[in-house]
């Protein structure tokens, strides 16, 4: 019965979508190895720029560790480091010729000054320098028990605090009117636009600093979308086990979404905080930290709007709500502080983006079903208004 | 990263309540800095290579690779119209100008700083220029000649050639450079030397020496990377110059750095005599000397004591980027 179903035309036609895989991989073949005269035809290649690319300066007592990859096509060499315009002796931990995308560690004897500007320099043989600029000097924390707790308290308090804080508004929430509720409501939307924008714009600028064999806002795309379908999966979840076909999206199960959200992007921002810690940038005041706490205390109350109305949430759940919209700026923080990666800032930051985004959508919908006087009243369009202007206001304490 | 407990996690939380230990914990370099303290005794000295001499310095090249820079050709009795003839060719040359890094100089014959031309007072000077290099060149000799000599209109396109042709004169430190635009291209690429012209009253016996400083942009942001004499990071710092307590160092001084507004020359222990353009007989009795982009001189040295006696600018930023070096005085 087989040879019934091998008529050579059934097989010809299944081994059809084949064909052009097949093809590809000859004129791929037949490009590579050919592919010279074709720059000869057009002009020669440019030469590489050559350039390092730091990734991190950890400062140690007496010490600089200097970590470089090499973006370009063709192998660099580690030819010559300085340190603020003085070429310094210095010992490199792994090749000193690198391939492409690899990575090694200068080790540079040096007594830097504490609190003060630094630049360190890698120039490779063809001459080209690579600089990085330390805002202050501070000694890098050695990943331990007690810097842990330090990240950890970062995280605290500029995640969990916060929202926990803005939590306590909801008995109030629970005494206003219906049209305020709305207000509300729509102040969360606008301030998870203004959190979705935030993060897409960091997580664009941080692509741009990436190797481009890692980065491109390919990256930064997949990420959006990565999050944001995620999250709509996670709702539409929601919205079936409650039942009541068409009717939405409980409040509790928007409040989590909110969560989520707002959880996804203290992830990105914990990430920022503690590398800036690590790398020396936030020596400069403890104001930043007390800045993200004000700017994050919207985030409770944007938590606290959507379980306003209706039963009551028992304790428990409000403190899981503050934990999967706090914590991840513990873990960021972490990350952040010990490992220090661009590419998991931009992946982070583009999740954050992704599902603020997804949320905003949520949000909108519930309001559209709830509010008196619908979407475009001005309570509504005050609200939303109202959450970006207090997030971009708050925002300036930590510009 | 170290593994802590849910123990220390849960205290750490308590603490969270105290302000005080807040601060400490939040900030953790502010915890260690007791520890830092400790180190600074430690016993790995993070000493830069300014400071020091011989193998621990990365320099480019061999043990005798600048002779022909550091020493120039030999003086001659005075005798107008005789004939000094020079070859120089202008070469593209990629050039190891601090351990392992590379420029793509422009060079003539083939190092940075081009050869030591010298000729005495009345000589006639004739140099056979021929432009190998894929830009125009010229020569521009610094001095007293004609109009048609001196290296500005008359641009050698490459694969032709020049002859340069005049009476040398005045005696003293000179210099020869490219003087085809755009001129600061053309030299901070390497085009320039040393050009010594003898009195007819030979100049008393001394160890001689040549010493022409400059920098390399070797990134090309209009700022110099390296600071060099006689074209290598360091060198004189590896390979410090032998000198006689017993005899003269007569060295000739010219600097021909890009960029920068000025270049010097100081010398540890010791003073010495400088000539401001090897002209007359009026010097200073110093220790350090100050030149603009050519500017030259002559410096005169009796050393006193023997040792390694350091000498470098006196900006410290090019002293560490490779304008350093030693002499070491021997009896």
């Amino acid at each position: 019965m087989d040879g019934v179903l091998r008529r050579p035309g059934l097989t010809a036609g299944r081994l059809w979508p084949l064909v052009p895989l097949v093809l590809l991989v000859g004129i791929v073949a037949v490009f590579a190895s050919t592919g010279g005269s074709l720059t000869g035809l057009i002009g020669d290649n440019p030469p590489p720029a050559d350039e390092f690319e730091i990734r991190r300066v950890e400062l140690h007592p007496g010490e600089i560790h200097i970590r470089v990859t090499n973006p370009q096509r063709d192998d660099l060499t580690i030819a010559s480091v300085t340190v603020d315009d003085a070429i310094v002796p210095f010992d490199v931990d792994g090749p000193r010729t690198l391939p492409r995308l690899r990575s090694s560690e200068i080790v540079v004897q040096y007594e830097w000054v504490d609190g003060e500007p630094l630049s360190v320099g890698v120039t490779s043989s063809s001459g080209i320098q690579t600089v990085e600029e330390i805002a202050a000097a501070t000694a890098t924390p050695e990943p331990s028990a007690r810097s842990a707790l330090g990240y950890g308290l970062i995280g605290v308090l500029v995640g969990i605090v916060p929202i926990a804080l803005g939590l306590l508004w909801l008995p109030s929430l629970r005494r206003a009117a219906p049209q305020w509720l709305a207000a509300f409501m729509a102040l969360t939307a606008g301030l998870l636009t203004f959190l979705a924008v935030e993060a897409l714009s960091e997580a664009l600028e941080l692509q741009a600093a990436l190797p481009s064999a890692l980065g491109g806002a390919g990256l930064v795309l997949l990420g959006v979308a990565l999050s944001y379908l995620t999250l709509t999966a996670i709702s539409a979840r929601f919205g079936s086990r409650s039942g009541a076909g068409g009717a939405g999206i409980s409040g509790l199960a928007l409040a989590t979404l909110v969560a989520i959200g707002i959880g996804l992007h203290n992830l990105g921002e914990g990430l920022a905080i503690g590398s800036s810690f690590a790398l020396g940038e936030l020596a400069l005041g403890t104001f930043f930290v007390v800045g993200f706490m004000i700017h994050n205390v919207t985030e409770g109350l944007g938590i606290a709007a959507p379980i306003a109305e209706g039963r009551s949430v028992s304790l428990g759940r409000l403190a899981a709500l503050t934990a999967v919209a706090g914590a991840p700026a513990i873990l960021g923080a972490w990350l952040g502080g010990f490992v220090t990666s661009d590419f998991l800032g931009v992946l982070f930051f583009a999740a954050a983006a992704g599902a603020a985004f997804q949320v905003v959508v949520e949000v909108t919908r519930y309001v559209a079903r709830r509010a008196p006087g619908g979407i475009s009243s001005p309570h509504v369009l005050g609200g939303f208004l109202a959450g970006i202007a207090v997030m971009y206001v708050t925002g300036l304490l930590v510009a | 990263m170290t593994k802590f407990s849910r123990k220390q996690v849960l205290a750490g939380g308590a603490s969270l309540v105290a302000a005080a230990p807040l601060a400490k914990a939040v900030w953790p370099d502010a915890a260690q800095a007791d520890e830092s303290a400790t180190h600074l005794g430690h016993n790995h000295p993070a000493l830069g290579h300014a400071a020091m001499v011989h193998d621990h310095v990365p320099a480019p090249g061999g043990p005798n690779a600048l002779d022909h820079l550091l020493e120039p050709p030999a003086s001659l009795p005075h005798k107008p119209g005789r004939l000094r003839e020079y070859e120089v060719v202008a070469i593209d040359r990629r050039i190891e100008v601090a351990q392992g890094v590379f420029f793509e100089a422009w060079t003539y014959n083939g190092s940075v700083p081009g050869p030591v031309i010298r000729a005495t007072e009345d000589d006639l000077l004739r140099v056979n220029f021929v432009n190998h290099g894929s830009h125009p060149h010229t020569i521009h000799f610094h001095g007293i000649h004609p109009a048609n000599m001196d290296g500005v209109f008359e641009v050698v396109a490459p694969g032709d050639s020049f002859t340069y042709e005049f009476t040398a004169k005045p005696a003293g430190m000179q210099l020869y450079h490219c003087h085809a635009t755009p001129l600061k291209k053309h030299i901070h690429k390497g085009l320039y030397g040393a050009f010594i012209v003898d009195p007819k009253e030979p100049r008393p016996p001394a160890q001689e020496l040549v010493m022409v400083m400059n920098g390399y942009d070797t990134d090309g942001d209009g700022e110099n990377n390296f600071y060099t004499v006689n074209g290598k990071a360091f060198y004189y710092a590896r390979y410090p110059i032998p000198v006689r307590r017993s005899q003269t160092v007569r060295i000739y001084l010219a600097n021909l750095t890009e960029f920068d507004l000025i270049n010097s020359f100081h010398l540890h222990g010791e003073f010495f005599r400088y000539y401001p353009t090897g002209t007359g007989d009026q010097f200073e009795y110093t220790d350090t000397v100050v030149q603009t982009q050519g500017q030259r001189g002559i410096i005169e040295i009796d050393f006193t004591h023997t040792g390694l006696f350091m000498f470098h600018a006196h900006q410290s930023e090019f002293a560490e980027l490779g304008w350093m070096g030693f002499f070491d005085v021997r009896d």
